[in-house]
């Protein structure tokens, strides 16, 4: 094949005549592996199943209708991001209207290029497609000069027409009849946490002349989602299939002393799969495999453990117990000045500590995936997972087997918020182990209980916060530490009950930073006039992990603003707490400590549209007796990938009940370019309530032996009855030039701007969440204010 | 054993034990997927049909007791429509029901797997109350065996969505 030009890194190639049809398949070559494996000549090496960088696996098809076709490896999972921004995102970069790119491939290991986690959609996923449009627009360019015989610098496009010279050309015309291939820089390891990075710097489209960006669109997968058309994980069906249920350890360090048998009489066609610790019971209809598996599990024995300290003593056993010692510190990027001094110096001290639970993901549908271990030695997963190109991984690894020979594709499921963002959501490794072992296909559905005792959950922490003040209430010193056993564990936990190899548990010296115990400071600092900063991580193993003899114990995963969640919590929460003891309204004691504008802009904008009272708390008529309803306000603020966001809370708590009711929540989001304000608004809204429902209700509950939370009555989230009026104020700064995320940060904003206005009704400080009606009369009840 | 059953205006036979709740003789029996599972114990509304118009939950309705009732899924609701106010054939075909065209134009879901029982709970309450007040669209959803839950957060979005839904209703009558 002849190079025809070349892009800003990028080469463009015409391969062989198409005699119908024809597109142009933009795929992408490993140069950043080629250049780690000392090889820089040879030609990517694309394995079975997997990327080809010349054809299946490709970015684009732009077909010769005009239609476009795009492919990422992120999971979008209807939050819209792939369906709406980045659609606009390739669209603007073409120059192609957002309705000619009318289908998106996401997620399929064998189908699509890219990988990595699901999150930072336009961060990260976003800015690998944008560029990946921009090197293909450029490819285009040259094509239609030489096809049109007009100098690539008089052509411009509109709408997918090429013009120049008088003539005009299509991008359907252009591609029709030949098949082209654009490789594209990229670097990294597609299974790692991260996937593949588009590199280089081909020319992008100034955001001034954005047309598709900034406006609003519909998610074109709400239609099907809403007629029943869509194909779900829930829907997978392949032929010979059996249904599955997992008979899981009766605790999480139990070892298995013998599985139950089945009654034939009674289930005739079931069967119990043993591998190692894991129990599957396996038969041809579904609520066979139900009632078989609920005999066998009483008829298994396990052996007794007790290794955790129960979630009533969690954050006793953290202060007490935990090895903090083993895992380095972690420093504040902002770090600076000297604390000691300083606080010694200040006029007045605030220390306190804060804690957090062990939060649930809890999606409404428990985990459930199909697995064919086909003879050849293929094998196939079906699933819902935001990183499947990991879990390809993890499984070939749990199988002895090369990547090569694994195949995950992607369907619409419920959303579980950060839970696979690692590679697992949980039944994909049991449902290829049964699949093996009966050499047939197997569905694994998790009961409601499973998928709360068995999945990993947001790690619960702690936090000693002192602010020094000064007597104009400007913060002298400001000191944190953070508390926290590792956040994420990516081990199947079905591949670690029955004894098969997988990654290694968190630990100090980690393959990867993300994977280990270290607790990085994952909160920016944003209050820039303070003088003196020491934010400081201390990390350690999972609870139990060390303890259980299943090396499960209480696993841990990233949740919707991942560590920044337990980290800004205490942060906002002290500085609101900090403002009532400087006599400060606190939203002017904010505003006092920053010099920030981004910051400023969106402290104004919500004090502007929530309102707000200028004063100081506590309220005036602030009560921590009686049956009367009394009324507070609170205030938090965060800068997370790339968006400031401010948030204000207003909350009525009645001191007699212990009832705590979140009236009005209001939020300014400056993201810098607005993608989408359709679908931010909704994205918004969606991690404000999930934020109530952090507030409110979400604690898991364990005891010594495992978690007890088991079904929605003793792990309950957010009702219709609690939604508060919700007001999204959206500041647009595409001058600003980034694309800031929108879906994570409204749900962490909410728990500390809750918690503060409960300090502003009641005078009390509630310093440990969720607020309810137990702990929060004994807050109430407790002799000492907190001022 | 074998049951007969009304399902979106059909007589469908299964043979299946009779103790098998109605969401997987659904799912696997009938094809008809809009039903989830969610729980398995009557507690979040993931699993919710129509029996003779009132929202019921599949997940624990054991099949032998829904002899001569009449079943009605998401999949079921345009015809459901279509027949209420008598539209021909060639128009019900493409016509949606009013609650799924209001839950598209007020982009409800984010990830969806909640929706289906959130829209037949609109469906039962809109038949009863069509101009429902947001009190009352909130009672509707925290009615039955347990509240409807949404882990999305989409909750003020279906009250919209209800309202616009009961607009539809009444422009149509």
């Amino acid at each position: 094949m002849a190079t025809i030009s070349s892009i800003h890194g990028a080469t463009l190639s015409r391969r062989q005549f198409v005699k119908s049809g024809g597109a142009l398949i933009v795929g992408f070559t490993l140069a950043g592996e080629r250049l780690l494996a000392g090889a820089a000549d040879a030609p990517a090496a694309t394995g079975k199943n997997s990327l080809d960088a010349a054809l299946s696996a490709s970015w684009f098809e732009i077909r010769s209708d005009n239609t476009i076709l795009i492919r990422t490896g992120k999971v979008d999972f209807g939050q819209s991001t792939a369906h709406t921004a980045y659609k606009q995102l390739v669209a603007e970069e073409l120059n192609v209207p957002f309705e000619a790119i009318t289908s998106v491939v996401m997620g399929d290991t064998d189908r699509t290029p890219d990988g990595g986690f699901s999150a930072g959609f336009l961060e990260y996923g976003g800015q690998n497609i944008r560029k990946a449009a921009a090197y293909t627009y450029q490819a285009l360019l040259d094509l239609a000069a030489t096809t049109l015989r007009v100098d690539k610098a008089a052509l411009t496009v509109k709408d997918g027409v090429v013009s120049g010279g008088g003539k005009q050309i299509t991008y359907g015309e252009l591609v029709r009849g030949q098949q082209l291939k654009l490789s594209i820089p990229v670097q990294g390891d597609i299974t790692s946490m991260f996937g593949l990075t588009v590199t280089g710097n081909p020319p992008m489209k100034p955001t001034s002349q954005y047309t598709v960006v900034g406006k609003p669109f519909a998610n074109s997968v709400t239609p099907s989602k809403v007629t029943a058309k869509e194909q779900w994980v829930t829907d997978v069906r392949l032929p010979n299939m059996l249904h599955a249920r997992v008979v899981h350890p009766r605790t999480l360090g139990s070892t298995l002393v013998s599985a139950g048998t089945i009654d034939k009489a009674k289930f005739p066609n079931a069967q119990v799969i043993v591998k190692g610790n894991l129990v599957g019971v396996v038969a041809p209809t579904e609520w066979e495999a139900i009632k078989a598996s609920q005999a066998v599990a009483a008829g298994t024995k396990w052996t007794d453990w007790k290794g955790l300290p129960g979630h009533e003593r969690v954050h006793t056993w953290l202060r007490e117990k935990a090895d903090w010692k083993s895992t380095p510190v972690s420093k504040g990027d902002k770090n600076q000045g000297n604390l000691a001094p300083a606080l010694q110096a200040s006029a007045s001290t605030l220390t306190a500590s804060y804690e957090l639970p062990y939060m649930k993901h809890a999606p409404i549908g428990p985990t459930v995936a199909v697995g064919d271990a086909r003879p050849d030695g293929t094998v196939f997963v079906h699933t819902h997972n935001q990183n499947p190109q990991a879990l390809r991984g993890q499984l070939a690894m749990m199988l002895g087997t090369s990547v090569d020979n694994v195949v995950v594709r992607i369907y619409s499921g419920p959303g579980h918020y950060g839970r696979s963002n690692g590679g697992n959501a949980g039944a994909e490794d049991e449902a290829v182990i049964l699949s093996k072992a009966v050499g047939q296909p197997v569905r694994v559905q998790w009961m409601r209980p499973d998928d709360l005792q068995w999945s990993t959950q947001s790690p619960c922490g702690y936090s000693n916060i002192a602010i020094g003040l000064d007597n104009d209430g400007r913060i002298t010193a400001y000191q944190a530490e953070h508390y926290m056993p590792a956040m994420q564990d990516d081990r199947p936990v079905g591949a670690v009950i029955a004894g098969l190899p997988t990654m290694p548990a968190p630990a100090p010296e980690p393959p990867l930073p993300i994977g280990s115990t270290i607790n990085g400071i994952q909160d920016p600092w944003i209050y820039t006039r303070v003088a003196n900063v020491s934010e400081l991580g201390y990390g350690t193993y999972q609870v139990g992990q060390k303890e259980s003899p299943l090396a499960v114990g209480l696993r841990d995963h990233s949740m919707r603003t991942p560590g920044q969640l337990q980290q800004n919590y205490p942060r906002e929460l002290a500085f609101s707490e900090a403002a009532a003891r400087a006599r400060l309204d606190a939203i002017d004691f904010r505003l006092r400590q920053t010099s920030d504008e981004r910051l400023i802009g969106v402290l104004t904008a919500v004090r502007e549209k929530s309102g707000w009272q200028t004063r100081p708390a506590p309220s005036p008529k602030a009560s921590a007796s009686g049956s009367t309803k009394v009324t507070g306000q609170g205030v938090s603020a965060m800068l997370r990938s790339g968006t400031y966001w401010a948030c204000v809370c207003q909350v009525s708590v009645v001191p007699a009940t212990g009832k705590v009711t979140v009236d009005k929540y209001t939020i300014a989001v400056d993201p810098g370019i607005v993608v989408n304000p359709l679908q931010l608004k909704r994205q918004i809204e969606g991690g404000a309530l999930m934020g109530l429902s952090h507030a409110l209700y979400e604690e898991l509950t364990f005891d010594e032996s495992g978690v007890t939370s088991r079904d929605w009555r003793s792990y309950p989230i957010l009702t219709m009855a609690d939604i508060p009026e919700i007001e999204v104020v959206i500041l647009s700064h595409p001058e600003i030039g980034s694309y800031g995320g929108g879906s994570e940060a409204a749900n962490a904003l909410a728990v500390s701007a809750i918690a503060a206005a409960f300090f502003d009704a009641t005078g009390k400080a509630a310093r440990r969440l969720p607020l309810k009606a137990p702990y929060v009369q004994s807050v109430l009840n407790a002799q000492n204010s907190t001022r | 054993m074998a049951l007969a059953l009304t399902v979106n205006g059909t007589r469908r036979e299964v043979d299946v034990p009779g103790d098998t709740p109605l969401l997987y003789v659904l799912r696997n029996d009938l094809g008809l997927s809009s039903p989830q599972f969610g729980c398995g114990l009557s507690q979040c509304g993931a699993c919710s049909v129509l029996v003779d118009g009132k929202e019921a939950r599949s997940c624990v309705l054991p099949v032998s007791t829904l002899a001569g009732k009449q079943i009605t899924t998401l999949e079921g609701l345009p015809d459901r429509w279509a027949k209420q106010k008598g539209l021909a054939t060639a128009a019900a075909k493409d016509t949606l029901h009013p609650v799924q065209q209001a839950w598209i134009e007020t982009q409800v879901p984010q990830c969806g797997f909640c929706q289906n029982g959130m829209m037949i709970t609109a469906t039962a309450l809109l038949e009863q109350t069509p101009a429902p007040t947001v009190e009352q669209i909130k009672a509707a959803y925290m009615s039955g065996p347990s509240p409807h839950l949404c882990r999305c957060g989409t909750y003020s979005a279906i009250v919209e969505a209800v309202q616009k839904a009961s607009a539809l209703v009444a422009k149509a009558r």
